[in-house]
């Protein structure tokens, strides 16, 4: 896992951040500028101070032309994305700040010089550059004014430069006082330096705090994509050694016994430290007071009395660790720990940063635990449906069969009665064993592993085969049953059991409500990325007022519980189900006594070749 | 008329087939477990085999007909290789391998389903024996 987390160095180190940074700063120099002609105009018109006009109109002028220059020059620096942006950006930024250095410095001559009351103006100066620019180059900064200040005085001083006087109040010879001169440029150091000093902290707060943020989420984002448990304990220790700025971490969790702490995962420890030996809970310590809720900061692991294993430690050059308990819904769960290679490797801040990306963790632990837990019950329940079933059927099939034969070979020996009682025993079981098998086909269509077995199926032969099946019927009813479908294969997601459970229900149904003589029309189409299936009947129809319940479990219509048709009253809860777990819908028009149309809209898995 | 065996641990349904299969004018013996069948196969030396698909275990009918059908050069059972076999299965059943056997894959020659349809099953019967002479 690559980590950009650690990539980044403290100050001026995000191209996003130097790069808005940088427009700002253009953007305040418009001000700026104008500020200069504005301000000049007032003052000697206005208030009537002796300023060298010409010149600083200039100044004004020359601020607003190279900063046009600056903006000209602004996109042309590189796309973001490519390697150097980073350094050309710094460039930029530089230049910015050294024809801003020039400016500044002339301003402050033809203001006054020592004597300038526009002195104070570098303190925005400083702060910007803290801002856009790692450090130590804020502290050159500081040097460069402080000495352009310097050489600016001694040249006044000497006459080689000339020496404007903007506050007539001044003293005349003030500018030549050696004394004044030092204070000034002493005083200016010591307030540029201290500037520096404090902004450079608080940017290494904020960067740091952006960049546990950014950890944060990330972390997040890595542990919650999966429900599998192994890979959220593997992304866990991996995010976690990352965000700390670390290469080592790993977690342990308590077993059923709530007694060990096994290691579950581990990222850059040898394979000699992960099976050191079992961790006792009562016996360390350590991990005792992280179950009960509190961050363990060890400083020197070393030389800790309670660490349980202090050869390991040692060979593994492990200096100090933080051990951040996992903390579920219920109880603790286990503890992380982030490895350092110094005897107090780590930052102030990082126990509570462990804390918060621990917390993380639990949440996602618990949601693959739940997930496992979820899978496990579902494989048990399958498994108790297929034993039930297994075990209804057995007896079911021995009597059906043995009653048929029966029928069978002594039809000759059998009087009316008795073949009459036989045949009545046959209907129950017949329609106890199609309840049975619906109860399996409804069971099973209602695990949730079932709908992960879906793949492309070919709908077509699915279709022909059930026809062949039922055509006999039919054909007994005298019922034309015809199927009309596109040549070209159409493939839909479903498993081939579910379809052939759809579809042998609605046209087995269609053909048992069917009187002698009707008619029943299975149509395919494709339609939007749909394979859109009409099954038509003249049959009996279905009743207005039950078509709303249709699709309960159980439930038949008042029309075909009258006639003397056998069935469960499960068949269309099955399809609808399987319908669904596919991704498509059904629908149905009914008109009693007249017909039934069931549609069928099921997803095409991709599009197919003609079949 | 032929000798028909019969590997089923369920007496109803052996009662009924071989009901079936004599009042077809076949000969039945039959057997009670995977062992006992194949001890059966090598001493009564049957013409067809009729087999429950699961016995105590879900594969006990798959594995006993792949023991029959084994190409191992010193089976015991190679004589029997191409002695017909079907296989009675439950409808609807969640086990993979429903439709239609597949001589890759399969070592039975058809299904039938259970419940037992007699017509039909004599049906099958008879012609996979013509189809063997």
């Amino acid at each position: 896992m690559e980590n950009p987390l650690q990539a980044r160095p403290a100050g001026g180190g995000n191209p996003a951040d130097v790069a808005s940074a940088s427009t700002r700063l253009i953007w305040t120099r418009w001000a700026a500028g104008l500020l200069v002609l504005a301000a000049t105009a007032i003052s000697v018109r206005a208030v009537g101070l002796p300023l060298p006009e010409r010149p600083l109109y200039l100044i004004g002028l020359s601020i607003l032309a190279y900063n046009s220059l600056l903006v000209v020059l602004a996109p042309r620096l590189a796309t973001p994305d490519s390697e150097d942006y980073l350094r050309r950006l710094r460039r930029f930024v530089i230049l910015q700040v050294a024809l801003d250095w020039a400016s500044m410095i002339a301003f402050v001559h033809l203001t006054g010089g020592v004597t300038s009351p526009a002195i104070p103006f570098f303190g925005i100066h400083m702060l910007m550059v803290t801002i856009l620019l790692p450090v130590p180059t804020p502290y050159f900064y500081v040097g460069l004014a402080g000495g352009a200040l310097g050489l600016l005085s001694i040249l006044e001083r000497s006459g080689r430069l000339a020496h404007y006087n903007i506050l007539p109040a001044l003293p005349p010879g003030l500018f030549r006082d050696p004394l004044y001169i030092l204070a000034v440029i002493a005083f200016f150091l010591a307030a540029s330096a201290a500037t520096v000093v404090l902004a450079a902290d608080v940017m290494e707060r904020l960067r740091e705090r952006e960049r546990q943020v950014a950890a944060l989420l990330q972390t997040t984002q890595a542990i919650s994509s999966t429900l599998s448990l192994p890979e959220v304990l593997q992304r866990l220790t991996v995010s976690a050694a990352h965000a700390l700025r670390e290469q080592r971490a790993s977690i342990r969790l308590l077993d059923e016994t709530g007694e060990k702490l096994p290691m579950v995962a581990a990222y850059g420890l040898s394979e000699a430290y992960q099976t050191k030996g079992p961790v006792v809970v009562r016996r360390s310590s350590i991990d005792d007071e992280a179950l009960s809720g509190k961050v363990v900061y060890v400083r020197d692991a070393a030389a800790d009395p309670r660490i349980q294993y202090p050869e390991f430690i040692v060979r593994e050059g492990i200096g100090s660790m933080i051990v951040a308990p996992i903390l579920g819904r219920s109880g603790p769960l286990g503890v992380l720990r982030v490895y350092s290679s110094r005897p107090d490797g780590f930052a102030q801040d990082a126990a509570a940063f462990a804390q918060a990306i621990a917390r993380q963790g639990a949440v996602a632990i618990e949601n693959a635990l739940a997930h496992e837990a979820l899978q496990r019950e579902d494989q048990l329940r399958a498994q108790f449906v297929r034993t039930v079933t297994h075990e209804l059927r057995g007896p079911v099939g021995g009597a059906q069969s043995l009653l048929r034969v029966l029928i069978k070979t002594s039809q000759a020996s059998l009087t009316e009665t008795q073949r009459d009682i036989l045949a009545r025993v046959e209907v129950r079981l017949d329609a106890l064993q199609s309840l049975i098998n619906d109860l399996l086909a409804l069971a099973v269509s209602k695990t949730v592993g079932f709908q992960e077995t879906a793949t492309p199926q070919a709908l077509q032969p699915v279709l022909h085969r059930i026809i062949e099946q039922i055509a006999a019927e039919a054909t007994d009813k005298q019922i034309d049953l015809a199927l009309d479908s596109p040549d070209e294969t159409l493939l839909v997601r479903g498993t081939e059991d579910g379809l052939a459970q759809i579809y042998g229900n609605l046209i087995g149904n269609a053909v048992k409500f069917t009187p002698s003589g009707g008619r029943v029309t299975v149509h395919v189409a494709e339609v939007d990325g749909q394979a859109v299936t009409t099954i038509s009947d003249t049959g009996i129809g279905i009743p207005e007022q039950d078509l709303p319940r249709l699709w309960q479990e159980f439930f038949r219509a008042s029309n075909a519980r009258a006639s003397k048709i056998v069935g469960t009253g499960l068949g269309l809860s099955i399809v609808k189900r399987l319908v669904e777990t596919f991704g498509g819908r059904i629908q149905v028009h009914s008109l009693e006594g007249q017909g039934t149309t069931f549609t069928v809209w099921l997803p095409l898995s991709e599009t197919s070749s003609s079949g | 008329m032929a000798k028909i065996l019969i590997i089923d641990d369920d007496p109803d349904m052996v009662l009924a087939t071989r009901m079936c299969l004599e009042s077809g004018g076949h000969q039945v013996v039959d057997a009670s477990s995977p062992a006992e069948g194949l001890q059966k196969v090598k001493s009564e030396k049957p013409d067809l085999l009729v087999l429950d698909v699961m016995m105590d275990t879900a594969t006990a009918g798959f594995q006993t007909a792949l023991t029959l059908r084994s190409t191992d050069a010193d089976s015991e059972f190679a004589a029997f290789r191409r002695m017909p076999i079907i296989m009675l299965t439950a409808i609807h059943s969640t086990t993979p391998l429903r439709f239609g056997p597949d001589s890759e894959y399969l070592p039975v020659d058809t299904f039938v389903d259970k419940p037992l349809d007699p017509d039909k099953f004599l049906k099958t019967v008879n012609e996979l024996l013509a189809s063997r002479k």
